[in-house]
């Protein structure tokens, strides 16, 4: 469809952004037969699954292997790239005192492209914080109210794992339910690790708590229940599909989730958009929403204005405006939040763009006194979930390990600097040296600890007219702080971490000082080097009243009734969940009240 | 196919190309001592001619003869290994470019020589930090030392990461008690 027909169309709802959560409204949405515009900022060039494989070539000739290396991104849809973070240059204009250390795409797909695929559900306790330790906010719906629609997204996004494992910490399932497919088998290194590790206790706040290692829920498919079909890799083309249709049904072991699967057997939005109704949907990528037109006296949203470029490497472009019944901003919290502002709609409360939140977190290495088998298997399969919930949270911040079966690539850049520093340090070479990378590449261990983050008034998303990306548009100014009950959380997981390595007889190399750059925050004189888990949040957040929040429950915007702000920005709360599974089962929840209010 | 003193297969026939060929040999026997790998798993990645070439694209004219020829004249037998270290490694023109040539075979990547040798010796625009090429990438040696596959390719099935690693095969750099000799045990029946 060319784009005065887009334009001259009286659409049911106009979607911005075909990430996750805007693939899950469109399938939904079409389904109930309404008609249905995405507007993606970036390419779409992954839908066909040779364009996919250009990507994944990206990755193999990428001299550095980060998170955006398979994705770069088109010049008038720019996005914040983790070498960034240390020059300071880039996308993101970083207003301090803190560095913000997480990085999205904008593409079709958006980054569930890269994610790592985690799907646990937040715990009870995490939407009732302020209720139950005086910290945070309460969210103005519960566990229970979401409950369904975890299960419902758990079906769509296709998540392995056994509800033996994750009926813990308040998490109940109704009598019967199971996960679409069976868990992903815990790695060699994961069992390794649980031998020694499980049953040891440790003291955090006034609380002794048992560790255990354990699988985590994962959009990868595994070995499928009954009633439901893996789906694959995607191959969108105007030729029909070539890709053989059993790629990617079930996962490989290519220990590349991040940043990129070779088979696409995890989880990505594009998998949701072809499960939609095509009839009734019109997905139009290179095209950059630029501006929300609102009634000035009604408040409801007129059109929204795109800036359509034909070309990923010219800013070159020409600007259209759209109308439709509906509107959903699913773009992202950073750049859901910076359209709002741009558009002169931060609200008359002025919460648009605040309260960012992430998931800082540390990394502990160390070598395992056995071969654990590192560089082999999805990038991790097991966590220690025990000190993500309890009483200690009135005093910090809880944690979870994710524990790596991607040995010390994350942390350092091995294998590549482990083979370095022997040829170039010590000189080995031959035999030797062949000899000493058998005998400690195996034994690589890591793990990741995410510390939840509270919203706060002084973390932010704003706009600056002097700070501008190639269209014109306004680049986020990011203010980020992280305070000290994320801090003392960081102290006590660092505390954990060494108990843990320690106990399994890991000899721990943590130190920051060999590893690769990331940036410091410190306390109680102690340094913690923290990256970002790409988690945004908190940005258009949600709650029961107008005047303090963004959205209600249904992520529907209170001064725009005929606008939602779906995704990680509405909400009040993370914990530390990895927050797509949550994000997903909020969205289908708001399709059901879209598709309400708009059949009628 | 001729094979060299250790049964290891030589591609270097007579008649046109056979200085071409003999280059390409010594290359490849170099790499042999300098991995620890031997020719049919260099052979096998079906990237010693690239690599060769990347070496002549970068290096100044007539380094890498130098280093062969380096190489060419070390005694045979076991004390090579010994001799490679002082007379190439050690040497302050040969021995980054055999580090290099170390360091492209295990990670496929190029790395910039250092800026003292670059002054003393010569520059190039191609002598950056790079990846050779993503068949480079997917045959990097540290993938096999580690017992796994290149991340994002060669996968090893589903499942496949849930057991133990292969063991290393035995080095005897590797400071590991030497394999027990097997003794029948009775009622097998393998011994009479």
């Amino acid at each position: 469809m060319n784009h005065q027909a887009i334009q001259d169309k009286s659409w049911d709802v106009v979607i911005v952004g075909a990430g996750v959560c805007g693939a899950l409204l469109a399938k939904h949405l079409t389904h109930a037969g309404l008609r249905v515009l995405v507007l993606e900022a970036g390419p779409d060039t992954a839908s066909p699954f040779d364009g996919y494989l250009d990507h994944l070539e990206h990755f193999y000739t990428a001299a550095s292997k980060g998170i955006g290396a398979p994705w770069p991104p088109a010049v008038s849809a720019p996005q914040p790239d983790t070498a960034d973070i240390r020059t300071g240059g880039g996308y993101f204009v970083q207003n301090g005192p803190d560095k913000h250390a997480s990085t999205y795409s904008r593409l079709l797909g958006g980054s569930t492209l890269h994610w790592l695929g985690v799907c646990l559900r937040m715990l009870p306790e995490d939407f009732e914080l302020r209720s139950r330790y005086g910290r945070g906010h309460d969210w103005p719906l519960d566990y229970a109210d979401l409950e369904p629609y975890y299960e419902r997204a758990e079906w769509e996004l296709g998540v392995s794992a056994d509800v033996a494992d994750q009926a813990h910490l308040g998490i109940e399932f109704p009598q019967g339910y199971e996960y679409p497919m069976r868990r992903v088998p815990l790695s060699y290194s994961d069992q390794v690790l649980a031998e020694a590790v499980d049953g040891m206790l440790v003291t955090v706040g006034d609380d002794l708590v048992a560790l255990k290692v354990r699988s985590y829920p994962a959009a990868r498919n595994s070995i499928p229940r009954e009633g439901y079909r893996p789906a694959g890799a995607v191959d969108r083309r105007s030729d029909g599909q070539v890709v053989t249709r059993y790629t990617g049904q079930r996962c490989a072991g290519n220990t590349s989730c991040t940043p990129i699967c070779p088979v696409e057997a995890k989880y990505h939005a594009g998998k949701s958009l072809e499960q939609a109704d095509r009839r009734y949907l019109e997905v139009t990528a290179q095209a950059v929403a630029s501006k929300i037109h609102v009634d000035p006296v009604s408040g409801m949203v007129q059109g929204i204005e795109y800036q359509r470029y034909t070309e990923r490497t010219s800013p070159r472009h020409t600007v259209h405006t759209v109308r439709a019944r509906a509107y959903v901003l699913a773009a992202h919290a950073v750049e859901n939040a910076k359209l709002m502002l741009m558009s002169g709609l931060g609200g008359e409360n002025s919460l648009v763009g605040k309260g960012l939140i992430d998931h800082p977190a540390l990394y502990g290495w160390g070598l395992a006194p056995v071969p654990v088998g590192a560089y082999r298997g999805p990038l991790s399969t097991a966590g220690i979930e025990d000190l993500r919930g309890g009483p200690f949270r009135a005093e910090h911040a809880a944690f979870r390990f994710d524990i790596g079966n991607d040995g010390w690539r994350a942390t350092t850049g091995a294998p590549d600097t482990t083979v370095t520093d022997a040829v170039q340090r010590q000189g080995l070479y031959g035999k030797e040296l062949r000899g000493h990378l058998q005998s400690t590449l195996p034994r690589h261990v890591r793990v990741s600890i995410a510390v939840e983050q509270l919203r706060s008034a002084d973390n932010s998303v704003s706009i600056d007219p002097r700070y501008l990306d190639p269209l014109g548009n306004p680049r986020p100014v990011i203010s980020y702080r992280i305070d000290d009950y994320t801090l003392a959380g960081m102290a006590t997981a660092a505390e954990v971490c060494r108990q843990v390595l320690r106990r399994a007889s890991v000899e721990d190399h943590t130190n920051p000082e060999d590893g690769s750059w990331y940036p410091e925050v410190r306390y109680d004189g102690q340094v913690f080097r923290y990256h970002g888990m790409g988690h945004f949040a908190g940005t258009h957040v949600m709650g029961r009243h107008a005047r303090e929040s963004v959205v209600d429950a249904g992520q529907r915007s209170w001064e725009h009734r005929n606008l939602y702000l779906v995704g990680g920005g509405s909400f009040p709360t993370m914990g530390t969940s990895n927050p797509t599974l949550t994000m997903a089962a909020l969205t289908l929840r708001t399709a059901d009240l879209m598709i309400a209010g708009l059949a009628c | 196919m001729s094979r060299d003193e250790r049964g290891v297969p030589v591609t270097s026939p007579s008649g046109p190309g056979a200085a071409t060929d003999k280059r390409a040999d010594l290359f490849l026997r170099l790499s042999e001592l300098l991995t620890g790998f031997g020719g049919i798993d260099l052979l096998g990645t079906g990237l010693a001619g690239s690599y060769l070439r990347v070496v002549d694209d970068i290096l100044p004219p007539g380094v890498l003869d130098e280093l062969l020829a380096a190489f060419a004249r070390l005694p045979a037998g076991l004390d090579r290994g010994a001799a490679v270290k002082t007379t190439i490694l050690a040497n302050r023109k040969l021995g980054p470019v055999a580090r290099n040539v170390i360091l492209m075979w295990y990670r496929g990547t190029w790395t910039r020589l250092p800026d003292e040798w670059r002054s003393a010796y010569g520059t190039s625009p191609l002598d950056t930090d790079h990846v050779v090429s993503a068949e480079a990438y997917r045959s990097g040696l540290q993938w096999v030392a580690a017992g796994a596959h290149p991340a994002g390719a060669l996968q090893q099935g589903y499942g496949a990461w849930a057991s133990a690693p292969n063991e290393p095969a035995r080095s005897p750099a590797a400071n590991a008690p030497p394999t027990p000799p097997l003794i029948p045990t009775a009622g097998q029946g393998a011994h009479k």
